[in-house]
């Protein structure tokens, strides 16, 4: 430990006066704050009591044993949101709602956005679904879960950030990141706003005391595909994209090569074509290109926005099914793998001089 | 049984024609594996006949090769050890019903490639690189020798590290594309032979090959550009 | 500033066929799918048993002699003595995970959830062995399940596609 030389003694006075100064400032602050705080505490409390009790315990198996997570209904008949490693691959599934245990079935497993699907027969409670783009930086949020053997278990946070980048790679979709401490066993778990509505699924962890969820407009894209088909359905026009040196109209996301034999081909998009929008996606840099393709439908008709040259041009495409899920190959016996593409529109590109509005967005 | 296998035009119309096991096989093989394809045919009806020791021999012949093909698609040594074993496990259970339409070469392979897309597709991407040492060996290929010689910095890089990024680039790959690129380059199997373990036809193979090097160079490319430990 | 092009990155990637598991696995290979052949085969039920060993039985003379009734019921009966013999005399299945890989087993009583009794059915769903997961064939041997938050997504892009 240093001793105060006497030339910095008037260091030392400094320092004093200033701490000084800062403890009588937060005393200050101290007084101020009980209200914010006890309302804010009250707020949250309230998201728990209201919310808990559409939040269950899953328990099943999988081929590496035993599994316990957490998942939370969505409508009121026993359809319930997980992560993918609770219900994805799991069998001999059991949900625990109201102390009894009713066994569950899987209605869809997607690895895409890491989420799988479940339901019991019962009548439940179910979590609003709130939007995950009224969410700003610091938003306060909370997560109920199950963690460990424990039971459900409130936990308090705030928004971090947005983050498309994770591991090495990007995110099927921009997920939030959020400042609570999960817990193990809390996969699954809702996240929810103040209102008490659901803006995200907790999926992973991250340095221990954050983690990232999925937002939950990207888990609703995937529950309305099961609506309307059945299961999940990913499109693809088949354009990839780099990043343009310079901004052309705002965006920096030129298409590099369009994919022989594709929705984008067919369409006349070609490479070289600066990207504008995609449906209700406007595109200033590659990275929007993802949560663009996330809510792609295959099937469904998607307009796209280009700058090619001095023209701006819309080409309405139709989306075929994601690579992902065709040209698997097979083995003898077993009927084509992937799913019956429906008869392609005929595509053709609509030069414009004013901005379109997309007449059907993903 | 009877897949459409879209065979690349042949140089003899006998070849389609033929019901052999040597069937469409084309002339690209070198001499060394045609005696194999009889040896092969040989085994196959002892086998059939109850000959388990042959089916034995069969095995011992096809791990090591199956064992690159698997490997490189898991880059996951455990992985790869089940996969073999219910791969020929499973072969065995089937080989009463190989008709000798193809070559058990292509057989077991086409085997081993749906077993391991499948594997993969379940396993999705939570899994944990499993590698294997690299023989010693290696210090004395020349190909090696040039890719750690020269002065780019990504040649630059030792041994391991050269590993851990041909892996990673490989597992960036989807697990279609990742098949095509371990037969053709790292098991030099002809676009003939995985068009027909695949079941596409050859165009499809080469134009999978064509866009998983674009993937592997961008990869690589990017690698030089933003190096991440 | 494209370096690579198709023959560097084929060169790179046969140096890949250097990766080779240790000494000695080629030749335990063998070894090893005898034993799970062996495996498979003792906990097959006995009926399923009986039939395919009739049948390879069978097929081991010419097929005059496989329409034969009499010689059928004879080759079931026969096989069925032999393999009675055999299950008799066989050990139990391991119940304890090995050190590299927790072997099939007819689940424990411990596990309530378990309710299929069949060994045919514990079968059928571990269609693939268990993985060498040490700590969960540690949970799951102690009875307490593996509490679900992954670290890692369980999909990730690595492109710009669309």
């Amino acid at each position: 430990m240093r001793r105060l030389s006497s030339s910095s003694s008037g260091q030392g006075f400094r320092l004093l006066a200033r701490l000084a100064f800062l403890a009588a400032a937060a005393s200050l602050s101290a007084q101020q704050t009980p209200e914010s705080a006890t309302s804010l505490s009250r707020e949250v409390k309230d998201v728990f009591e209201r919310c808990a009790k559409a939040v269950v315990k899953i328990e099943a198996t999988d081929q590496h044993g035993e599994l316990s997570g957490t998942g939370f209904f969505v409508d009121p008949t026993g359809t319930l949101y997980t992560a993918y490693s609770v219900g994805g691959e799991a069998e001999n599934v059991t949900v625990e709602f109201k102390g009894k245990k009713y066994p569950a079935r899987q209605l869809l497993a997607d690895l895409r956005s890491g989420i799988a699907m479940l339901k019991v027969d019962l009548a439940s409670p179910a979590l609003p679904i709130g939007n995950s783009d009224q969410l700003e930086i610091a938003t306060p949020v909370v997560a109920i879960g199950y963690p460990l053997d424990l039971a459900e278990t409130p936990s308090f946070g705030m928004i971090a950030g947005f983050d498309r980048k994770c591991f090495g790679g990007y995110f099927p979709t921009k997920h939030l990141r959020v400042n609570l401490p999960p817990q193990r066993g809390e996969g699954g778990a809702p996240l929810l706003n103040l209102k008490g509505e659901v803006v995200g699924i907790l999926l992973y962890t991250f340095e221990n005391n954050s983690c990232y969820a999925l937002p939950i407009e990207a888990a609703e894209k995937i529950r309305s595909d099961f609506v309307r088909f059945g299961e999940a359905r990913h499109g693809w026009v088949g354009a990839n994209v780099t990043e343009a040196t310079t901004p052309v109209e705002g965006s920096r996301a030129v298409t590099k090569d369009i994919m022989k034999d594709t929705p984008a081909a067919e369409s006349g998009m070609k490479s070289g074509d600066v990207v504008l929008q995609i449906g209700r996606t406007t595109v200033h840099e590659p990275e929007d290109i993802l949560d663009a393709s996330f809510f792609l439908t295959a099937g469904d008709v998607v307009p796209i926005t280009v700058m090619r040259g001095n023209e701006k041009l819309t080409f309405n495409v139709q989306a075929d099914f994601h690579p992902v899920t065709r040209d698997l190959p097979r083995l003898p016996g077993m009927p084509p793998g992937g799913l019956i593409a429906a008869p392609p529109l005929s595509n053709r590109a609509i030069p414009l001089n004013l901005q379109s509005v997309p007449e059907r967005t993903p | 049984m009877n897949p459409a296998i879209a065979l690349p035009p042949a140089r003899r119309l006998t070849d389609l024609l033929s019901s052999g096991p040597d069937a469409g096989v084309k002339s690209k093989r070198n001499a060394m594996d045609e005696p194999r394809k009889d040896e092969d045919q040989q085994l196959v009806a002892r086998t059939q006949e109850g000959d388990a020791s042959a089916f034995d021999q069969l095995v011992v012949k096809y791990t090591p090769r199956l064992y690159g093909l698997v490997y490189n698609m898991t880059s996951n040594h455990e992985d790869t050890n089940d996969l073999l074993q219910d791969i020929f496990s499973k072969a065995y259970k089937a080989i009463r019903g190989f008709r000798g339409k193809s070559s058990f070469y292509t057989w077991i392979h086409s085997i081993a490639v749906n077993m391991t897309l499948n594997f993969l597709k379940k396993r999705g991407r939570r899994f944990q690189l499993s590698l294997d040492d690299v023989d010693a060996s290696i210090q004395n290929d020349k190909e090696f020798l040039e890719a750690t010689a020269s002065t780019s910095p990504v040649r630059e890089a030792d041994l391991s590290e050269l590993q851990k990024r041909l892996n990673e680039a490989m597992m960036k790959l989807s697990d279609e594309h990742r098949a095509v690129v371990t037969m053709f380059h790292i098991q030099g199997m002809p676009h003939a032979e995985i068009s027909k373990i695949l079941r596409v036809s050859e165009g499809t193979v080469r134009s999978r090959l064509f866009y998983a090097n674009r993937q592997l160079q961008n990869y690589l490319d990017e690698f030089r550009k933003n190096p991440v430990t | 500033m494209d370096e690579f092009n198709d023959n560097e990155i084929t060169k790179l990637l046969r140096l890949k066929r250097y990766e080779q598991p240790s000494p000695g696995y080629f030749e335990n290979f063998l070894h090893e799918f005898h034993r799970r052949q062996r495996d498979e085969l003792l906990r097959q039920p006995f009926w399923r048993i009986c039939v395919d060993r009739a049948r390879d039985f069978a097929l081991s003379f010419n097929l005059s002699t496989l329409t034969s009734y009499p010689a059928a019921v004879t080759a079931v009966l026969v096989c069925a003595a032999v393999i009675s013999l055999r299950i008799y005399q066989a050990p139990q299945p391991a119940t304890v995970a090995a050190k590299d890989r927790p072997a099939l087993v007819v689940p424990a009583s411990s596990e309530p959830e378990w309710t299929l009794a069949s060994p045919v059915a514990t079968r059928v769903f571990n269609t693939r062995s268990l993985r060498n997961i040490k700590e969960s064939a540690q949970t799951h041997r102690s009875g307490t399940p593996r509490y679900v938050l992954d670290s890692v997504p369980v999909s990730y892009e690595t492109t710009f596609k669309f």
